[in-house]
């Protein structure tokens, strides 16, 4: 139930695991290709930088090499002629342009020499890009590099090659690569994602097979896992199923042990039952008989035939009850229906038998003046378990209290005996929702576990009042049932 | 030391059959000597100089070249190639070289010391122009629009490439230096081309022949001139060599090679690589014209 709770949603430890580990393998990915990529771009244009100043060293060295002279000479043509046919040798490069000036300042010869005219002094503009002592500065906004090498003679500087090198490609290439790297990042972790998704839902499968039988079985329907499903399954996982059907092998056994128990304890009731009602029927018998023999000798007498014939009606209203009030608990109809004063009143006479054995005092307070909503037939049987035991619980000439009453539309019934006190895992399982599904205990015979039962069937409560050695108090408290909740709302 | 002397040969021990021996020993002698001169004639290579009036670029050409005058002449030819006209020209004067295909201007500086062994035909005549040319779209049509340039020359010692330039400035009364802003020797005719097409000259003086095989071999470089003003006609670069040596046995093979290229295979394929009908025998005074241009920028001093 925990799933619904929006907040809960958001609690990562909540999450299912077929979405939190194909997460996680797709952040690891994520991260490691992020460091990956970080390290190769730096690594990249490490290189490239190398690479960048390497080129434009061979580049300025081959320049100067071959410049010096012609720029000593003031050799206008071979500046011009070394420039142009270097082109050709640096293509690596990718130099925009070259200027080759003299001490002056004046440029020599470009190799652009319609935008550079010779023996002009170069624009600062042009040259503003250009750092003294600083061979190579790399623009990458312009994309541009641009080289600076001084042209030195006998210690003196006898002018300058400026030149500037398009690195669009060289940066280009960093983009390509990055391109690259992410969209081969982002399809490697997209696969290993789902991949990861599959593989767990594959492995989650059992969990979920499992969690499908045990909510099956907490609704009461315990089924076994097919043998076919077993096989599937790896070792740990055929191991742990294989233990779940024995489980619910050995749980399904206790419950038909259960039933039958209970129908023996039905049967085993009903003789008791009987053999009271027997005694209830032959207690009035001899004095109907008497009556009879009286009606026989003395008939004619208008005093003697009266007399009997009150005793007979007596005697018979006796049985009449009784066999009414014993149709009403175990007629074969056994249509819903609200419970009646009537219904709790009969129950007396069902037990007043044994308690006459017992010679027990039944103190009767029945406060039910209308009918309650609540299911008369479940709620007598419970109520005659509770009052056979509690006479079987107190000792000879003791008290048995009943007392019956409604409170918020629940029928509210207390049973007080004088009993030694009911044990701790006994007042336990009656108190304890969902118990009655398994009977109790051996010692505890079975009158408890139907009562238990017929509480959970009715959605009622068996509360232990009170529990000492002097007695025991336990009451059962019904619901109205819900078809009645409705009409009432 | 007696004994010893007595040891020494008789004088009369000189025999006939000795004497055969050392004879035959001195005749092998004389002959080897005799021999040895003839073999190194053989041998001994035909030195051509040739400056860059040329297009001395083209390695092909120049291959061709060698092969046909080592195959005409009978003799191993040399190709001596140099930077400048100047060094080529004291390479000719100093006899180092049997022959050179140098410009009208030497020939006329160095009239008194040199012979014409051949001069080149090209178009039907042993002639050529200078041209002045400036980058393509540029409004020039003669050398007075181009004053304040930085000019391209090919060769100081270039009739085309520098001498009717300086000249006809020099009948302006003026020096180059004092007409343009600035003047680039670029030690070839082609360099003179590449030169005015980049812009790092404004105009230049080229060799007329040069500029037109140029255009037909490599138009995308002359497109991006145009010609300015084209000279008269004058004496085409010639192939000379030293007076002393015109008659000698090298000389006279080359020019009997050259005269004849247009008449072999060989020969044509060469003169088809540059552009020229044949070279023929044509007076000294081909190159009058050129003397007296030279006659009239040295009489201004430059």
């Amino acid at each position: 139930m925990s799933g619904t709770n929006p907040v809960s949603r958001l609690n990562p430890m909540t999450w299912p695991l077929s979405f939190k580990v194909p997460l996680l393998v797709a952040v690891l990915m994520f991260t490691v290709s992020a460091i990956i990529t970080n390290r190769v771009l730096a690594r990249l244009e490490e290189n490239q930088e190398q690479h960048l100043q390497q080129l434009a060293s061979a580049y300025l060295d081959g320049l100067s090499a071959s410049l010096i002279p012609s720029v000593f000479r003031g050799d206008v043509w071979e500046v011009f002629d070394t420039l142009d046919r270097s082109r050709e040798r640096y293509r690596g490069l990718n130099v925009r342009w070259t200027i080759v000036t003299n001490a002056e300042g004046k440029i020599l010869a470009a190799s652009d020499p319609a935008k550079f005219p010779s023996d002009i002094v170069a624009e600062k503009s042009v040259l503003a890009h250009f750092t003294d002592g600083k061979e190579v500065i790399l623009n990458e906004e312009k994309a541009t590099a641009f080289l600076l090498r001084p042209l030195p003679y006998q210690d003196r500087e006898i002018g300058k090659i400026y030149a500037e090198a398009d690195i669009g490609g060289l940066l280009q290439e960093r983009r390509d690569v990055l391109r690259t790297l992410l969209l081969t990042n982002l399809l490697l972790t997209l696969i290993l994602a789902i991949a990861g998704y599959l593989a767990v839902l594959r492995m989650i499968r059992p969990v979920r097979i499992m969690s499908l039988h045990l909510d099956q079985a907490s609704q009461g329907k315990i089924e076994l896992i097919p043998d076919s499903v077993v096989m599937r399954q790896s070792s740990e996982f055929r191991r742990l199923f294989g233990r779940y059907n024995v489980l619910s092998q050995a749980v399904n056994e206790r419950e038909f042990l259960a039933g039958q128990l209970a129908e023996e304890e039905k049967v085993a009731s009903l003789g008791r039952l009987a053999s009271g009602m027997a005694h209830e029927i032959n207690n009035p018998l001899g004095g109907m008989f008497n009556a009879l023999d009286a009606l026989k000798k003395h008939g004619t007498r208008e005093q003697v035939r009266g007399t009997s014939i009150r005793l007979l009606e007596h005697g018979l209203t006796g049985i009449r009850d009784l066999v009414r009030s014993t149709l009403a608990s175990y007629r074969a109809d056994q249509r819903p229906r609200d419970l009646t004063m009537a219904d709790l009143d009969d129950l007396r006479l069902l037990v007043k038998p044994e308690a006459r054995r017992k010679r027990l005092k039944l103190e009767w307070k029945n406060e039910i003046a209308e009918a309650v909503h609540v299911p008369a037939v479940p709620v007598r049987d419970a109520v005659l378990n509770l009052l056979l035991n509690a006479c079987a619980s107190t000792a000879d000439d003791g008290n048995v209290n009943f007392h019956a009453r409604v409170e918020s539309s629940a029928l509210i019934v207390d049973v007080t005996d004088q009993g030694g006190g009911l044990p701790a895992h006994v007042r336990e399982y009656l108190e304890r929702d969902g118990a009655g599904s398994v009977p109790l205990d051996k010692r505890s015979g079975l009158g408890l576990w139907i009562v238990k039962r017929l509480c959970d069937e009715m959605n009622g409560k068996l509360i232990v009042v009170k529990s000492s050695a002097s007695g025991t108090t336990i009451r059962l408290m019904v619901p109205p049932k819900p078809a009645e909740l409705k009409h009432a709302a | 030391m007696k004994e010893k002397l007595k040891k020494s040969p008789p004088s009369f021990a000189f025999t006939r059959r000795r004497f055969s021996s050392i004879l035959g020993g001195a005749a092998l002698f004389l002959s080897a000597a005799i021999a040895r001169p003839t073999h190194a004639q053989v041998l001994s290579p035909l030195n051509f100089g040739l400056t860059p009036v040329f297009l001395t670029n083209d390695l092909e050409l120049l291959t061709k070249l060698k092969a046909y005058l080592s195959r005409k002449t009978g003799r191993k030819v040399e190709l001596v190639q140099r930077r400048t006209y100047e060094e080529i020209t004291a390479l000719l004067l100093s006899g180092q070289l049997d022959g050179a295909w140098i410009c009208g201007y030497p020939f006329a500086q160095f009239r008194q010391q040199l012979s014409l062994i051949a001069v080149p035909i090209w178009r039907g005549k042993p002639l050529y122009q200078s041209y002045l040319i400036a980058p393509k779209g540029r409004v020039a049509t003669s050398i007075d629009d181009l004053k304040g340039d930085i000019h391209a020359f090919s060769d100081p010692n270039s009739n085309s490439g520098y001498l009717v330039t300086a000249s006809l400035l020099a009948e302006r009364k003026l020096r180059p230096d004092q007409f343009f802003r600035k003047t680039i020797f670029t030690y070839g005719h082609r360099n003179v081309v590449r030169a005015v097409a980049s812009g790092l000259a404004q105009s230049g003086s080229v060799d007329g022949y040069v500029w037109e095989v140029m255009s037909s071999l490599e138009p995308e470089l002359t497109a991006k001139t145009e010609i300015v003003a084209v000279s008269e006609l004058l004496g085409f670069p010639p192939i000379a060599c030293l007076k002393t040596q015109r008659l000698s046995e090298a000389v006279e093979l080359l020019h009997k090679a050259l005269v004849e290229m247009s008449e072999d295979d060989e020969g044509r394929h060469v003169l088809n690589m540059l552009k020229l009908d044949g070279f023929a025998d044509e007076p000294e005074s081909l190159f009058d014209t050129i003397a007296a241009k030279m006659m009239l920028v040295r009489g201004l001093g430059s």
